[in-house]
């Protein structure tokens, strides 16, 4: 339900690892790769966070527009939902889900800003108002209408409090932030995810929290586990001064000429 | 998918749409329309709820959004159920189909009111209450405010698996209120005013589930007295919660608040400023007992005193109000409310919603395109009750010009269809004694009832079939 994890439409959706990073059969006959595949995401859910900076939304509408981007791509391929729209609508749909409404004529305002002057592909990412408004009734459908997402920052707020570790707060949250380039948010519930991020936290900042954590009534295998995977991902992106991935860009526009409609 | 949509209206509709039989155009409001159809398959009822695409170029309206939103995760027996979401790329119009329900409160008081002028029968006011109440504390529980309870919102099942069961409708201003990204308050007025809470009123930035318990309140005085208890006259220029003669209405019969009784009350921005004097004026302290039909020392009265505290955090919540001592005694609340507990006793048998059988599914004859539409990202309290029912900006006698009344026969030749959780209410034990047997008797009775033809003498014979 809507504030009872539990009992929600996002609890009953969490899917099957093996179900989530999967190449759509229309992109895959268009070539795309999974490794190309996983760019897109990375680079679109960059992108919504980009575009949130400038029309200043709260993380929270960021994560859920970014968890309804990658909900969509478990079951539509890129072919048909061209990302570079489908990326904005997501932010679109949830600034109204998470009653910050965004208005369409502002985002197509920022995404022209965003992408001026820059090169002939990046008017690929230029849509107008209609544009949107049409994905977002795609974007709807896609979702199956369930349009309710439970985030871990909640949860890791109280953990870290319940913890005593407060001090650790910017570290984990940065790390909460980080998992949306991946799809955990698909596979987990997201109290795991904010402790496989206090997990990290702590071997970074040399905390010993063995016994907190064995006092937890939850399956500390799976904590390691997702935690495996974010430091795998960290390993996978090469990462530039300031913490932010590198993605080459024509690696991105390569990728994305594959699954573009017109030929 | 299934756009294949001609210009021509009722016959080339799109392909989604045909597993549906339109009867008519039950309600109407800014947000679109409501119609009523039946399943081509099972037969059972739906009413459709149509969102027009906001002129404003915004997309698919919040209102909508909301309503999908919480629909999409709740699931109770007192709460409205969502069984179908359609969207016509076409025209981008949005449908949501939801069970269909009969009756409302809003009608079940007006036909006491205005045609029996008796009261409602006491087992059937509890357990409309209860169950108002059941999912009321199911919607509070999972932290979601519904925000504009009034009679017309409050839907009641006809015959059928599910006849005389309560189900909260219109979603279209509710919330959840767990870590509210700003302040619950916005610029738009909440709830219609005659139920509106006086912190509301008084202009409250943050509030909680206590504004609907005084919703429930005022609804429970008016199932017991058959009119409403707080009418306000509504100061439509203002754009502010203020509502000075609201607060007038509710002070008459409730006596004056004070910061004794209500301590948070100095904090309230209205009592605060103060421009109209409210602090200063003396009301009699009338009490509730002269407004309302039951004994000051009754359960009844009681329970209804708590529903009506002025500090909100005194106020009774859904949860305690199940617990109440009114609901234990005779007699009991049960799952059909609308079959009394005596054997004996007269059976009503309220009118079936008008259709407007001369609707289709564009609505190409009820909608004038010159119909002013406030836009869905409007100030929410202006947005007419978006609801199953037929909505009312304001609950005053409204009649349809054009609307007919669907015979009676009609309506109870087939069946609602059962649906999941048909079982006791997930909270709380009520007796159910009445079997089906009861039921089929009452159906009976039914289809004998005069009473439509009598009321309304002039609805023509033919329906049109679609």
């Amino acid at each position: 339900m809507a504030a009872n994890f539990w009992t929600s439409s996002h609890y009953k959706q969490l899917l099957d690892p093996d179900k989530v990073d999967v190449v759509q059969r229309l992109d895959k006959e268009k070539g795309l790769t999974l490794e190309e595949f996983r760019l897109i995401k990375i680079h679109m859910s960059l992108q919504i966070w980009k575009l949130a900076l400038y029309v200043k939304v709260r993380q929270r509408v960021i994560a859920t527009a970014i968890t309804y981007l990658r909900r969509v791509y478990t079951r539509k391929s890129m072919t048909e939902y061209d990302p570079r729209l489908v990326a904005p609508t997501c932010l679109y749909l949830a600034s109204k889900v998470e009653e910050s409404t965004v208005q369409a004529r502002l985002l197509v305002f920022y995404i022209k800003k965003m992408y001026a002057g820059a090169s002939s592909s990046d008017e690929k990412y230029r849509f107008e108002i209609k544009d949107i408004l049409e994905m977002e009734m795609k974007v709807l459908e896609a979702l199956d209408y369930y349009l309710v997402v439970f985030h871990p920052y909640r949860p890791l707020l109280q953990l870290l409090q319940d913890a005593g570790i407060t001090d650790l707060t910017q570290v984990a949250w940065g790390l909460v932030n980080d998992t949306y380039k991946m799809d955990l948010i698909l596979i987990h519930p997201p109290h795991m995810i904010a402790l496989a991020c206090i997990y990290i936290a702590c071997v970074l900042k040399d905390k010993d929290l063995t016994t907190w954590f064995e006092e937890l009534r939850v399956d500390m295998n799976i904590v390691k586990n997702i935690s495996m995977e974010i430091l795998e991902f960290f390993e996978y992106c090469r990462l530039d001064s300031k913490g932010n991935i590198l993605i080459p860009e024509d690696r991105i526009n390569a990728a994305l000429n594959k699954v573009a409609a017109k030929p | 998918m299934g756009d294949g949509r001609s210009g021509g209206g009722g016959v080339n509709r799109p392909a989604w749409l045909q597993q549906y039989d339109l009867v008519g155009k039950i309600g109407e409001g800014t947000y679109g329309l409501v119609f009523l159809a039946r399943t081509s398959l099972r037969k059972c009822c739906i009413a459709i709820k149509k969102f027009k695409q906001s002129k404003e170029g915004d997309g698919v309206s919040p209102t909508a959004i909301r309503e999908i939103m919480l629909l999409r995760e709740t699931c109770h027996e007192n709460v409205v159920k969502l069984v179908n979401v359609h969207i016509n790329h076409v025209d981008m119009s949005l449908y949501l189909a939801f069970d269909y329900a009969e009756y409302d409160l809003y009608e079940i008081i007006r036909h006491h009111r205005e045609k029996l002028n008796h009261s409602i029968n006491q087992y059937t006011v509890k357990s409309l209450l209860w169950q108002l109440l059941n999912g009321l504390n199911y919607l509070h529980s999972n932290w979601i405010i519904h925000r504009d309870l009034k009679p017309s919102n409050i839907l009641v099942m006809g015959d059928g698996e599910e006849h005389g069961v309560v189900k909260i409708a219109d979603f279209g201003l509710a919330r959840i209120y767990q870590a509210p990204l700003k302040p619950l308050y916005e610029n738009g007025v909440v709830v219609t005013i005659w139920y509106r809470a006086p912190e509301l009123l008084l202009g409250a930035k943050h509030y909680t589930s206590a504004v609907d318990m005084w919703a429930v309140g005022c609804i429970f005085a008016e199932l017991l007295t058959l009119k409403p208890l707080f009418q306000g006259v509504e100061a439509k220029a203002t754009p502010n919660p203020f509502q000075l003669d609201q607060l007038d209405k509710i002070f008459k019969v409730l006596g004056h608040p004070t910061p004794e009784r209500w301590p948070t009350l100095v904090n309230l921005p209205y009592w605060q400023n103060d421009q109209q004097h409210i602090q200063g004026h003396k009301y009699d302290n009338h009490g509730l007992h002269n407004f309302v039909t039951v004994p000051q020392k009754s359960p009844a009265y009681d329970l209804l005193s708590k529903m009506l505290e002025y500090d909100p955090r005194k106020r009774i919540t859904a949860a305690q109000a199940l617990e109440h001592e009114y609901f234990r005694m005779d007699p009991l609340p049960g799952r059909n409310a609308l079959v009394p507990s005596q054997p004996g006793e007269k059976i009503v048998n309220y009118p079936a919603r008008p259709v407007d059988t001369t609707a289709d599914f564009e609505g190409t004859v009820a909608v004038q395109p010159s119909q002013p539409v406030s836009s869905g990202n409007a100030a929410s309290g202006n947005i007419a009750a978006a609801s199953v029912a037929p909505s009312r900006s304001m609950p005053r006698a409204m009649h349809v010009v054009g609307m007919q009344r669907m015979p009676n026969t009609g309506m109870s030749t087939f069946n609602v269809a059962p649906q999941a959780g048909i079982g006791a209410p997930s909270s709380g034990n009520i007796p159910i004694p009445r079997g089906a047997a009861v039921q089929a008797h009452q159906q009976q009775l039914r289809r004998k009832d005069p009473s439509m033809g009598m009321q309304n003498p002039g609805y023509p014979q033919q329906k049109r079939r679609f």
